[in-house]
């Protein structure tokens, strides 16, 4: 079942470009990644999901409710920390925390646990907190409640490593109790080691939405192979397998997808060694973003074997 | 309305609050207390009055005889402090709660949550109405407080029907700041907008009073319809006045919320 539904959304703001027409969805209990730079339309996407902004075209619908109209009824499911929230500075964290909590009907103090697991001082004066622990507050305030779907823009920039590895745990055990995480994130490394899905929007269009797996395995690989003899010079001609660069014993290929092809070819030799650079999101990512989207292998090894 | 937000929205007016109504309580105290010093000296200071430009006498309202209770207070607080305190507390505290808080995203945090956009903004109004009653109060008690405590007798019904037309003025402007801060989202464009606008009817208002010719423009002027001199000298009760101060405050109230239901919020 999906909880997240988006077709043909499209928000412009007057001249200037919001979205234009995603289509996605997102299922129960499901991580789901969104990448895009600064500007490609990802806060948009998130305002439009929480209902601040109403659609220029298509519509968002959030547990079946239109995300626009019936808001209110979207929100009794829905926690959300935006990328820069605004607490309040004259409170306290324990008195913003214990204002969110009664605003969602939440017990006082809900909080505690949570904060204490960040190392988040509840007796200080918010304007008082660095940045990075003022972020701390959106990361307690999203996961403190029982909301099944946790909306969150950019939640661990400025945390540090420590406290960005507490929040992964949190995301791992909201997507154990079934929960379902909508994680719009500059930080590639988190996306990848969090989310099952991903959705890369480029200048307000979505221009991939895979599998996290998939979308890794879909790229090029580099392959550095150090044979005990030279190879044949034909014995990496294979779909999908292209050769970079050979120098006697040394071959270094490039290979996409299945890697079982290449394998079973590289049992008749006897080889010295084999090296296999997986892409990370970074690559793939980066390869979303060139100016064109090139097919070949050679003209992007730079990018895959960076 | 939500009183999860009210509770706060108080609390975060408490500071402003306390410091306009304090300003009221010692001026129209002060001026009180200062009251029958003038109406024994009123022969001197009439005499004063008369070596004064007219332009100036008009703009601040100094008309009639100033020993009557409705002239002497209109004069010296009614139109000439309590203007500028409701000013004060009609464009801070409307502008804060709508385009402030959306422009520092604390409105997204409340709005993210099961409160509506008509219940913030219903409580949003709560909060301008009880802050200008607070400030009528405290104007109106601390005059009619004092005048007692110096020997002057009062009519305790016309100093609740000026507190009243007080309260319904510091409205209007609120309601009006309310709508300018939906349709603009810009704390600085709406509170600017109605500060500039008050300060022209300001100007309509004395230029009507000079020019018989042009009398009729006083009626765009806001500071036509508050006008406390007749309530407290003769017991009138300005009905019209309060009726055109009502109607305005609910339509701009009224279209506030109807807009912000509508509208992108986007700091």
């Amino acid at each position: 079942m999906s909880v997240i539904e988006v077709s043909g959304l499209t928000k412009s703001y007057g001249a200037r470009r919001g979205v234009i027409e995603l289509d996605f969805a997102v299922d129960a209990g499901e991580v789901f990644g969104f990448l895009g730079p600064n500007g490609a339309g990802k806060t948009t996407t998130i305002r439009l999901l929480t209902g601040m902004v109403c659609p220029t075209a298509g519509e968002a619908r959030v547990f079946g409710h239109d995300a626009w109209r019936d808001a209110p009824a979207v929100h009794r499911q829905m926690a959300v920390v935006a990328s820069d929230p605004g607490f309040l500075g004259e409170l306290t964290v324990a008195e913003q925390l214990d204002h969110l909590a009664d605003l969602r009907n939440l017990p006082a103090g809900v909080w505690r646990p949570l904060a204490e697991r960040l190392e988040l001082e509840p007796n200080v004066q918010i304007r008082k907190l660095s940045r990075g622990n003022r972020q701390k507050i959106g990361v307690v305030a999203v996961f403190m409640g029982a909301e099944s779907l946790l909306v969150m823009d950019e939640p661990t920039s400025g945390l540090d490593p420590l406290m960005q590895r507490e929040f992964l745990g949190l995301v791992s055990e909201a997507r154990a109790a079934g929960r379902t995480v909508f994680l719009s994130s500059h930080n590639l490394a988190e996306v990848e080691r969090t989310c099952d899905r991903v959705g890369v929007i480029r200048e307000g269009r979505l221009v991939e939405i895979a599998p996290m797996q998939a979308l890794i395995g879909l790229h090029w690989r580099s392959v550095n192979i150090v044979f005990a003899e030279a190879p044949d010079a034909d014995a990496f001609d294979l779909p999908d397998v292209r050769v970079v660069a050979t120098s006697g014993r040394e071959a270094h290929l490039m290979v996409r997808g299945d890697v079982n092809p290449l394998v079973r070819r590289l049992g008749r030799f006897d080889l010295v060694d084999l090296s296999v650079a997986t892409p990370d999101l970074e690559d793939v990512f980066l390869h979303l973003y060139e100016p064109t989207a090139p097919d070949a292998a050679g003209t992007r090894t730079a990018e895959v074997t960076r | 309305m939500n009183a999860r937000v009210l509770r706060l929205e108080l609390r975060r007016s408490r500071t402003l609050l306390f410091w306009l109504a304090l300003t009221m309580v010692l001026y129209g105290g002060f001026m009180a207390a200062y009251y029958p010093t003038l109406v024994r000296d009123i022969a001197t200071i009439e005499q004063t009055f008369k070596t004064y430009p007219k332009e100036m006498l008009a703009a601040f309202s100094i008309e009639g005889n100033l020993s009557d209770q409705g002239a002497y207070f209109n004069a010296y607080v009614l139109s000439l402090v309590w203007p500028i305190v409701a000013a004060m507390a009609g464009i801070l505290i409307p502008t804060r709660m709508v385009a402030a808080d959306l422009e520092r995203g604390f409105l997204e945090l409340s709005l993210t949550t099961p409160v509506s956009r008509t219940r913030y903004l219903v409580t949003a109004i709560a909060v301008q109405v009880a802050a200008m009653a607070i400030l009528a109060a405290a104007t109106t008690l601390a005059i009619a407080g004092v005048l007692p405590l110096v020997g002057v007798a009062i009519e305790p019904a016309r100093y609740l029907v000026v507190g009243l037309l007080a309260f319904a003025f510091g409205c209007t402007i609120s309601a009006a700041t309310t709508l300018l801060a939906v349709r603009t989202l810009s704390r600085g464009i709406a509170g600017g907008l109605i500060a500039g606008a008050l300060l022209l009817m300001f100007l309509l208002q004395t230029i009507a009073k000079l020019v018989p010719d042009l009398s009729a423009i006083s009626y765009l002027s806001v500071f036509r319809y508050f006008y406390p001199t007749p309530v407290l000298d003769q017991g009138s009760v300005p009905a019209g006045d309060l009726a055109v101060f009502g109607l305005v405050a609910v339509a701009c109230w009224a279209g506030a919320v109807w807009l912000f239901r509508r509208r992108d919020l986007i700091g």
